[in-house]
């Protein structure tokens, strides 16, 4: 075995004292030394930390440690098990080490390890495999969290026999002891039998009673820097032995996945970590889930962006369309203003006559006064109560022909639809008042009005309803001049009707033929010689974008024709 | 203003204030004196009577109730010698013709020039003067002529006609000499010179009487 170390140097951990160890673990040196071809095999004892320190310093070849230990000196400083002890004879070395909870026999109340919910459990150190960690995770896998303070453990530390002086002392209602221990004290003789019981006691089939689940037993590693070759040859060594003494008995390494799966579970070295929750941490700890994360979001991106795209170029369409749809409406929309406005001129142009008239006679006044005041002045006797009289008449006459002009510019001014509030009594008055206004000598025009003044508003376009209301009343007028009959008054009627508002417009002219009825809302039908036709079927138009009917019905109490419509009040 | 008398009164009928004010006011300005009427029913409730001053009436032709035409036809058949200026708007002209041919002095109208209707004025003032005159001699005719006897005013038709005495006596079978009485008496009566004179009088009386 030429190439071997000259010394063999084995860490080994002494959890009751370096004394009780080197006479625990001098046969494993003294055997070891015989079988392998080195110079001298040496043995050191060290307690976690000193062990962890020797490793780290890479003064060892070999450790033996417990599995808690070795998981963590596994995954600190790279050592690996080659061997794996078996406390008892015939034991599987995967199932070596568990944990007895013991209590007092005569504690009837503590049956099971859920009893010790509130009670003291005596247990060696915190960092102590079987000697704490074990029954720790058994405990909370059964909803018991020592460190939600739902039972306190009292640390004895080594060796594990202080467990029995605690609870002797009452300091505790139940100990920890590692699988065996207490059958090895009864079979040594140094406790009686029937003293403790173990609680919720699992392999009845196996040579001790335990608590726990059970994990792989010590082991027996190899630092990093272990030669190959040496630790095949002590590999072989190991498994070459065959003898009653538990420190010589190691069988194939076994699998400590159950014990990083505990440890884990605790959060304890090697899984420290888990309770750390600082920012870097979580990123040297999460950093493929943060990639992934990260890849995730910069697709989910990359995707939107492409979405994002696709839906402007989708709105783009869309607006272009709609944009083509408002411009068809706007263009009917003005086309049907145009044609408003092209009707309230038409009724105009049928009313320029007499409102020729109705302007020059303003003006002929005006004239008159003014040749007057020339005359008298001329003639030398102009007074000054003539020139006060004659400038006051001007004065009005110019107001009263500006007044018409405005009330005809207001018609006939181009304009958008709007809908108001308006009171229906004054733009009755307004619309005879315009109408009046254009005539030489117009009818008698009687408002009667059934009108409470809380319903007198009503929601339309004024002009629109103005222009309504002047056809009708010079259709009114133009039935009186066909029968003869100018001196004739024409009647308007405002009343409610549910919740609208209905206006009627009668005359006392000649009536409708039933055949002439049938056509009068048509566009271009006209009686009328100088009629365009489109006056009442314009009327009715805007009648119904009102919501309303215009209707024609020859009167029952008398010769004449009457045009009702109903108007949306205005909303309370 | 040469036809002008201070008497002569011009009557205005129009149911537009404002413009029948001016127009007062104009007519005063000429030296008329103007009486404003606001309807026709108003101007028959007064009744004015034509003073032998003369005047005339101003008078729209459209207003409520009765019209200026309708008015016109009244005056006509109750007598009157009012002349009447009539004052139409726009498009009245088929009325205008009509009080033309029913006897209307003139017709304005509107707008006009204050010229036209001072001008219209003093005619139709004229008119009413000559009309007057006219009726006068008429009505002193008529008188002049009811003083004859039945027998002296056939003969004094047939002198009318220029019928001699002889023609007259062998168409009434009377002898010349009555005939010639008769004369002597008809030229007293109507203090009439001539033949000729004596037909005037007749047709002064009545257009028609020596159809």
């Amino acid at each position: 075995m030429a190439g071997l170390a000259a010394e063999v140097r084995i860490g080994i951990l002494a959890w009751f004292g370096e004394e009780t160890a080197r006479k625990q673990w001098q046969p494993l040196g003294t055997t070891l030394q015989r079988l392998l071809p080195v110079e001298k095999v040496s043995l050191r004892y060290f307690d976690m930390v000193g062990l962890e320190a020797a490793v780290a310093a890479g003064e060892l070849d070999f450790v033996v440690t417990n599995p808690g230990h070795y998981v963590v000196l596994e995954a600190h400083h790279g050592i690996t098990r080659i061997a794996t002890q078996t406390l008892e004879p015939g034991q599987d070395s995967e199932h070596a080490v568990g944990s007895a909870v013991i209590v007092p026999t005569e504690r009837h109340d503590l049956q099971i390890l859920e009893d010790l919910r509130g009670k003291r459990i005596a247990a060696t150190v915190p960092d102590g495999f079987s000697g704490w960690q074990v029954v720790w995770a058994e405990l909370k896998r059964r909803g018991l969290d020592p460190e939600l303070r739902d039972l306190m453990p009292v640390f004895s530390g080594f060796p594990m026999s202080q467990i029995f002086d605690l609870m002797e002392r009452g300091e505790a209602d139940a100990g920890i002891l590692r699988v065996c221990l207490l059958e090895h004290l009864i079979r040594q003789g140094r406790l009686p039998a029937g003293r403790y019981r173990v609680l919720s006691p699992q392999g009845a089939s196996a040579p001790c009673l335990r608590s726990t689940p059970t994990y792989p037993g010590w082991a027996f590693a190899a630092a990093s820097h272990t030669p190959d070759a040496l630790a095949r040859a002590t590999l072989v060594a190991l498994l070459s032995l065959d003898s009653r003494d538990s420190v010589l008995r190691w069988g194939v390494p076994a699998d400590y996945h159950p014990v990083h799966a505990m440890l884990r579970e605790l959060q304890v070295a090697p899984y420290e970590f888990l309770r750390e929750h600082r920012l870097e941490v979580q990123i040297r700890r999460y950093w493929p889930v943060a990639a992934v994360f990260v890849a995730l979001l910069a697709f989910w991106f990359a995707y939107t962006l492409r979405v994002e795209a696709i839906v402007q170029r989708r709105t783009r369409e869309l607006s272009a369309a709609m944009a083509a749809r408002d411009a068809l409406e706007e263009s009917v929309q003005a086309h049907r203003q145009q044609m408003d406005h092209l009707s309230r001129l038409s009724i105009l142009g049928q009313l320029s006559g007499t409102l020729a008239h109705e302007l020059n006679q303003p003006l002929a006044t005006i004239g008159n006064y003014a040749r007057s005041l020339t005359r008298r002045l001329q003639a030398g006797k102009l007074s000054d109560a003539a020139v006060a009289q004659a400038a006051e008449e001007i004065a009005s006459q110019s107001e009263r022909a500006a007044g018409i002009l405005d009330g005809i510019r207001n018609f006939a001014r181009k304009r958008v639809r709007r809908r108001e509030d308006c009171d229906i009594a004054l733009l009755v008055d307004e619309a005879v008042a315009l109408f009046l206004g254009m005539m030489t000598r117009g009818p008698e025009v009687n408002i009667v009005q059934h009108l409470p003044p809380e319903r007198r508003s009503v929601h339309v376009d004024r002009l629109q309803i103005q222009q309504i209301l002047l056809n009708l009343l010079k259709n009114a007028f133009d039935a009186h001049r066909l029968a003869e009959r100018v001196g004739q008054p024409i009647d308007i009627e405002l009343d409610t009707e549910g919740d609208r508002i209905r206006v009627a417009v009668r005359d006392r002219g000649p009536g409708l033929a039933a055949e002439i009825q049938e056509h009068l809302f048509e566009p271009f039908f006209t009686t009328k010689p100088d009629g365009m036709g489109l006056g009442l079927s314009i009327c009715k138009g805007i009648v119904e974008a009102h919501a309303g009917q215009l209707e024609a019905t020859n009167c029952t109490d008398g010769p004449g024709l009457r045009f009702s419509f109903t108007l949306p009040s205005a909303s309370p | 203003m040469t036809a002008t008398a201070p008497a002569s009164v011009i009557h205005i009928i129009d149911d537009e204030a404002a413009f029948r004010r001016s127009l007062a006011f104009l007519l005063e300005s000429a030296g008329w004196m103007a009486v404003e009427h606001e309807s026709a029913e108003a101007f028959l409730g007064a009744n004015p009577l034509l003073t032998p001053d003369g005047g005339c009436l101003v008078l729209d032709i459209r207003m409520p109730r009765i019209s200026g035409l309708e008015l016109q036809r009244r005056l006509t058949t109750a007598g009157s010698a009012w002349p009447i200026v009539f004052i139409t708007g726009h498009g009245d002209v088929d009325l205008a013709v009509q009080a033309m041919k029913d006897g209307a002095a003139d017709f304005l109208q509107k707008p006009f020039k204050d010229q036209q209707i001072l001008n219209a004025v003093e005619r139709a003032v004229c008119l009413s003067l000559i009309r007057q005159e006219a009726n006068r001699r008429c009505n002193q005719a008529r008188d002049q002529l009811t003083r004859l006897s039945p027998r002296e005013a056939e003969i004094a038709r047939y002198l009318a006609l220029g019928f001699s005495n002889k023609e007259i006596a062998r168409e009434l079978s009377i002898s010349d000499n009555t005939v010639h009485v008769h004369r002597q008496h008809i030229m007293d009566k109507t203090d009439t010179g001539s033949a000729a004179e004596l037909a005037c009088l007749i047709l002064r009386v009545d257009p028609s009487g020596l159809d």
